[in-house]
Formats: C-alpha cells, sequence, structure tokens
C-alpha cells in the first residue's frame, strides 16, 4: 500500500520501525491522505476520524498496532 | 478528443449526498445537467461511477433523462470502474473525462490513470467550450483552462514513469515556490482562493477582500502567498497563510517592538493543484522559520478538524504540530502546536522565501 501511494516500489518490506513522514518514507499529504483510503477500504478503520494528531503514522508499526487494535 | 464524460453523483450531478438525505432526496444539479444534454447532442456519451447502491444511479437517470453507457455503483477504486468503463465501451482512457467534486478521488484516478482528463464540477460546467469537447470556436479563457488541464495530464504521466520519490521528481521537473508578502493586486485570488478551498484550508471560512486589505495594512499582521510553477506550466498563486503577532506586511520598520512568544496562524489555504507538489510543506516549513527567527518560541495553528480536511490535518502533523487529543472546542477546532526548538521543518532548494 505505502509502495503503491508514494509511487516508491523500494518501500516495499522497509522495516516497521521506518518514519512515514519526511525523511523516512516520505508521507506527504496527498499520499497520507490516499493511504489512511486505502486502510478504511480494506480494513474498515477510519483512522482520520479516531486519531486527531495523526500520531498513529509515526512509523508502519504504529499504523499496523492502530489498526490491529480496531479489528 | 473526449468521447466519454464519466461522472460522479454525490455533490455533483446530485446537489446533495443522495443516501444521507432520507425521503427528501436531492435534485440535479441544473447547470451539469444542461451539460450533460448539450454533449449527449454532440454524441459524447456519459456513464456514472459513484459510491452510491445502483438505485442512485436510477434515481439520476431519472431526473436527468439521460441516457448513460455504462453504470459503475460499489465501494471499489474509482480508477478500476473508469478502466472498466473504458474497456465495455472499446475507448482509450484518453477518450474519457472525470468529473467528482471529491479532490482525492480526482488525485487517486489522475495518479492510476494519467491520460484521463480529470475535472472539478466547476470546470465541468464550462467544458462544453474546451477543444477537448468541441470542434467549434473557443475562447482564449477556455483555451487556457483547458491548456492548464493538458499540462496537469503531462505532469501526471511524467510522474508516472519517473522512478525516484516526490522529493526527487518536483527537482526532476523544475517545481519553483515562491513565498512572498501579499501585494494588493493579489487579494482578489486570495479571497477566491479562502472561498474554493476545503480540502486544504485550516479556517473553513471565507474572507471577503475588505478584512484581506485590513490585515495587509495592519502593523500585527502578515499575509503571505505562494507562488508555484514548474516545467510542466505556471499555476500562479496557489496558496496563502496569515499570521499574526510577527510583524506586519509593512517592513520592519512597522513591526510591533516587543518580542512575541506565541505566532498565531488563523489561515492557512492551499488548492487543490499544488496537491503532492511540496507547497503546502514548504509554507508550513516557512512559518515555522520565519516565527523561530522573529523570537517566538511557539507557532499555533487553529484547525477546524473535519472530515474533509484530513490532508490540511497530515501536512501539520509532518511539520510537527500537535494537538491536545482533548482540545477540540465545540466550534470544531483545535490548536495544533509545537515549540520552535530543535531542528524545523526544512526547506527545500527549490523555494524561493523571504
Amino acid at each position: 500500500m505505502l509502495a503503491q501511494v508514494t509511487g516508491r516500489p523500494e518501500l516495499l518490506g522497509v522495516p516497521p520501525d521506518t518514519p512515514l513522514f519526511s525523511a523516512g518514507a516520505g508521507l506527504d499529504s496527498l499520499a497520507g491522505t490516499l493511504l489512511l483510503r486505502q486502510v478504511q477500504r480494506r480494513y474498515g478503520v477510519d483512522v482520520a476520524a479516531e486519531d486527531l494528531n495523526l500520531d498513529s503514522l509515526e512509523t508502519l508499526g504504529t499504523l499496523a498496532a492502530f489498526i490491529a487494535a480496531r479489528i | 478528443m473526449i468521447k466519454c464524460v464519466v461522472w460522479d453523483i454525490d455533490n455533483t450531478l446530485l446537489t446533495g449526498v443522495y443516501l444521507e438525505s432520507g425521503a427528501d432526496l436531492p435534485g440535479a444539479d441544473p447547470e451539469l445537467a444542461g451539460v450533460l444534454r448539450e454533449l449527449s447532442g454532440r454524441g459524447i456519451l456519459s456513464a456514472l461511477a459513484s459510491r452510491n447502491p445502483p438505485a442512485a444511479a436510477d434515481y439520476v437517470q431519472q431526473l436527468t433523462g439521460a441516457d448513460f453507457a455504462a453504470v459503475e455503483c460499489g465501494w471499489g477504486s474509482k480508477a478500476d470502474a473508469i478502466g472498466r468503463i473504458a474497456a465495455g465501451l472499446g475507448l482509450a482512457t484518453d477518450a474519457i473525462a472525470f468529473v467528482d467534486d471529491d479532490m482525492l478521488e480526482r488525485a487517486e484516478v489522475g495518479a492510476a490513470l494519467p491520460d484521463v482528463l480529470v475535472l472539478t464540477p466547476e470546470d465541468a460546467a464550462e467544458a462544453p467550450g474546451w477543444p477537448e469537447f468541441s470542434p467549434a470556436v473557443i475562447t482564449a479563457e477556455a483555451r487556457r483552462r483547458s491548456q492548464l488541464y493538458a499540462e496537469r495530464r503531462r505532469r501526471q504521466a511524467a510522474a508516472n514513469e519517473f522512478g525516484g520519490g516526490r522529493d526527487d521528481f518536483l527537482r526532476h521537473a523544475g517545481t519553483q515556490i515562491t513565498i512572498a508578502p501579499a501585494v494588493p493586486d493579489d487579494l482578489p485570488r486570495l479571497h477566491e482562493l479562502s472561498v474554493r478551498t476545503h480540502q486544504l484550508n485550516s479556517a473553513g471560512e471565507p474572507v471577503t477582500q475588505a478584512d484581506l486589505a485590513g490585515l495587509l495594512a495592519s502593523p500585527r499582521d502578515t499575509v503571505t502567498t505562494v507562488r508555484l510553477a514548474d516545467d510542466f506550466g505556471d499555476d500562479g498563486l496557489v496558496g496563502a497563510a496569515i499570521m499574526t503577532g510577527n510583524g506586519g506586511n509593512r517592513g520592519p520598520a512597522a513591526r510591533v517592538p516587543a518580542p512575541v512568544l506565541v505566532v498565531t496562524v488563523p489561515l492557512i489555504m492551499m488548492s487543490c493543484r499544488a496537491l503532492g507538489r511540496g507547497a503546502l510543506d514548504a509554507l508550513l516549513a516557512w512559518l515555522c522559520r520565519s516565527a523561530a527567527a522573529d523570537g517566538a518560541a511557539e507557532l499555533r495553528v487553529p484547525c477546524l478538524v473535519t472530515e474533509r480536511n484530513v490532508p490540511m490535518r497530515l501536512a501539520l502533523a509532518a511539520a510537527g504540530l500537535r494537538a491536545d487529543a482533548g482540545s477540540v472546542a465545540p466550534d470544531g477546532r483545535a490548536i495544533f502546536a509545537r515549540r520552535l526548538t530543535g531542528e524545523l521543518p526544512a526547506l527545500p532548494d527549490w523555494v524561493t522565501a523571504p
């Protein structure tokens, strides 16, 4: 999913502690919103509605944990 | 030439949301219903792609009297739906236009199918005057708008072909982001942006030209503009921010003398044209750096928290601003803030700023 929304296939298989913003995966507001949409479609979890600060987007690991706690 | 227009239903062909309206169903948008008839008269097909149940498509068909060549209802991606419509009608995707009020649906389709002409409902209303929809005489303004979309299609196609990350592409495309104090000539466009931007707007309220003029003259407030251009085209003024507490547009001499500890940003707005092109990140980085340079210790952005402005909240989070989870006020706003110490967000070298 991450590789798809950022258009960067090299992100497939990055470690779960990779930061999603800035220097890490370089997630910007467009790619981030598209990622949240795909999460909502696939897992039925509306991250934006439940996480005001979107802290769950810190790393792939925190996002996975956030989703896992709700499905 | 466009041979088929794929329409969204909610807030596009209909004036409201089908499923949220109960027994009192929304009507057809009169302007777009007229476009449907006009295009049909020119032999251009229409189709529907919607997240509604099929009953909504039947309702739109009855309401507009239009004959839809294909109907896709469901929760999958609209890019996939358009791919199926094109395949079913035997059309190449460069003969398809897609109209949706939702910026993210447009972004998704644009990224997945760069050949598709992706339009807002506002632009679809004037599209019958564009060359892609008509061999007839075309006005200069229509030609310019149509050209803007052509530039976007070329940019998207180049981005898809380009292997690296976003920043590498921005550099490759010759991106120029110019941050500068607003001048009186900018006021009409700034007002227009405050009315038209939703998903990339922190305040969610229009600002009148008179209020903007007052902010320009005030010694306490700064109005800062963002312009965006690259090798594919010049988008002009795409965004702005209002800062309170540090300065004013009249230069250092007019500035409030006492150091201000907190700089507040009552409005950040950005055109959807700039989405994914680094302009909002650059503006936020500049706001942090400018406030820090003026000696402020904290930057605060009151931001309306809605489902629609998730892209704005993501950009705030990426720039290191956080809100207290319990701090959403009754008016739906939360204060996103950050200390201006430590490492501030970087300004890439394609940004020109004071």
